[in-house]
């Protein structure tokens, strides 16, 4: 469903991705890995289209994404959910309308959202701080919001760029898991991160960059169904350590 | 339009409650200014109409003139297109008029006679393009002896082209200056939009940027910033054109007796509201192409600089 071929990205004299290709498939959990600085989140915003690569293609079903107008850029984005280390919630609207913002963004009638809203809640958790501002929330929290507004949308794939970096260790593993139950589901993950327990843990597919270059596509198995992402792969790497052991 | 992009504009309202009270006050002070200008071009329109279509001519007729050429010449006016209601004032009756008019000193109505008033024709023109024509034929004709205009405004008496060359004047300055000075506000006003907005976008710099992300059309993001323009517009628009209103409804008895016949303002109210609804429909559709340009403006600013 998203394909990566050969794109390069320089930001004036740094080479931030070089000749980076990889596949996905639909229902897959994948993991960008690597240090800061290799360039997972200028990955990220080129599937995003935040940014435009400088040579290569990036393919969201049959679209060429790097070719997209100005103008068809909303269109794209509403087929992905992001979620972002920042969290990047709406700070004056509360959790609920921070969501209903994300369905009017797309389009749902307003007679859905309520029902929408409330399923979201109820899935990352929250349905007892739904009329909550961001600040009178938690880290772990704010990132349940950021992941309730990406799903609200029913996207294509989720786009989490190290939705784990601002928080502990035991609210990461709690949000890990709900992303674990969402690829479950069937929706497409792909996350990036740093947090090496998290990917041992879950053992996915790994691409991993380093300095720009594309160093390992660990666990790249074809033939993925629908939600099924999380159990094969973790066939597939199944000499990983546990990260809790 | 989504009850979130009015609920969107209201709480940035809400949350900087002075911003949108300078807003609103600049373009209430703005379209106070354009109302009354708008009264004045009218009323000034109408007066200058008043007498270019409503100028009176008389005739002085020489002392000898007989009796039977002056009857010839009334009828002469009479059966002519561009002349109505015609009147003949003899010696006695324009001795009578300045009795009349000097009634206040006695003195002196009684140090005349009639026989120092001459008889006259008076008359109107149907339109003042006439004039020229007329006046030069009946300076040529054997019994006037001299044509004039007259024309009473508040007091005293003037010639009629004086009268409309000031009133040409006045009209002009009206239209030229109170336009200039209206485009002067709308201008200022346009830009203490465009301040208020740019301020209001760069505080919602990560909300923008945020909706940006999830796919938010420019549409989208603009809406509640338009919306919240549009209500500081109408609300300058509504209070600004509901105070020169109770201005004018307050003036108009004055006006209307100091200007006596000439309609300056209309004399019933529903004619008054008419003019004010017509002003008020014209300020409203000035008032959302101000808001949409200016917020436009704006925001493509904003997303420029991004």
């Amino acid at each position: 469903m998203l394909s990566v071929r050969n794109v390069t990205k320089s930001f004036g004299d740094v080479l931030a991705l070089e000749d980076i290709s990889f596949d996905i498939d639909e229902g897959e959990f994948i993991f960008l890995s690597g240090p800061s600085g290799a360039g997972k989140t200028t990955l990220i915003r080129l599937i995003l289209r935040d940014l435009l690569p400088d040579k290569g293609e990036i393919l969201l079903g049959d679209r060429d994404i790097t070719k997209l107008s100005e103008r068809d850029i909303p269109s794209l984005r509403k087929q992905i959910g992001v979620v972002f280390q920042d969290f990047k919630v709406l700070p004056e609207r509360t959790l609920r309308e921070n969501i209903e913002v994300a369905l009017a963004v797309v389009g749902i009638p307003e007679e859905e959202w309520q029902s929408r809203v409330d399923h979201m809640l109820k899935l990352t958790g929250l349905s007892n701080r739904a009329e909550f501002f961001p600040s009178q929330l938690s880290g772990g929290e704010l990132q349940r919001v950021s992941l309730a507004r990406a799903l609200s949308v029913n996207p294509k794939i989720i786009l989490a760029d190290e939705p784990t970096g601002n928080l502990d260790w035991e609210t990461s593993d709690s949000l890990i898991d709900l992303f674990k139950a969402i690829n479950k589901e069937g929706k497409t993950i792909l996350m990036a991160t740093h947090h090496k327990l998290i990917i041992e843990k879950l053992g996915n597919r790994v691409i991993e960059l380093k300095e720009g270059k594309m160093v390992g596509d660990k666990g790249r198995k074809s033939g993925i169904k629908k939600g099924q992402g999380n159990q094969k792969k973790a066939k597939v790497v199944k000499s990983d350590k546990n990260p809790k052991s | 339009m989504s009850s979130i992009h009015l609920k969107s504009a209201w709480t940035h309202i809400r949350r900087s409650p002075f911003q949108a009270l300078a807003a609103s006050a600049v373009l209430t002070v703005t379209f106070f200014v354009v109302t009354i200008i708008s009264v004045l071009v009218y009323s000034s329109s109408v007066t200058l109409k008043y007498f270019e279509t409503r100028p009176q001519v008389i005739a002085f007729l020489k002392d000898d003139a007989k009796a039977e050429d002056i009857s010839n010449l009334e009828n002469k006016l009479e059966n002519d297109s561009r002349i109505e209601g015609v009147s003949y004032i003899s010696k006695e009756e324009a001795l009578n008029i300045y009795k009349g008019a000097t009634s206040d000193n006695p003195l002196l109505s009684e140090l005349v006679s009639p026989s120092i008033f001459p008889a006259s024709l008076e008359f109107t023109l149907s339109d003042l393009t006439h004039a020229e024509d007329v006046i030069t034929e009946l300076e040529a004709d054997s019994v006037v002896d001299q044509v004039g205009f007259t024309a009473t405004i508040g007091f005293g008496k003037e010639s009629i082209r004086s009268v409309l060359d000031r009133l040409r004047t006045i009209t002009l300055y009206i239209r030229i200056g109170g336009g200039a000075f209206a485009v002067l506000l709308v201008g200022t006003s346009l830009l203490v939009l465009l301040i208020i907005i740019s301020l209001r976008i760069t505080t919602r710099r990560e909300e923008v940027e945020i909706l940006d992300l999830i796919g938010a059309t420019p549409g989208f993001i603009r809406s509640p910033i338009i919306i919240e323009a549009l209500l500081y517009v109408f609300t300058g628009v509504l209070i600004g054109w509901v105070i020169a209103l109770i201005m004018v409804l307050y003036a108009t008895p004055s006006v209307i007796s100091y200007f006596g016949e000439i309609p300056v303002l209309p004399k019933d109210t529903l004619s008054l509201f008419y003019i004010f609804g017509i002003i008020l429909l014209s300020e409203l559709i000035l008032g959302f192409f101000l808001a949409t340009f200016g917020s436009m403006v704006a925001v493509s600013r904003a997303r420029r600089r991004k």
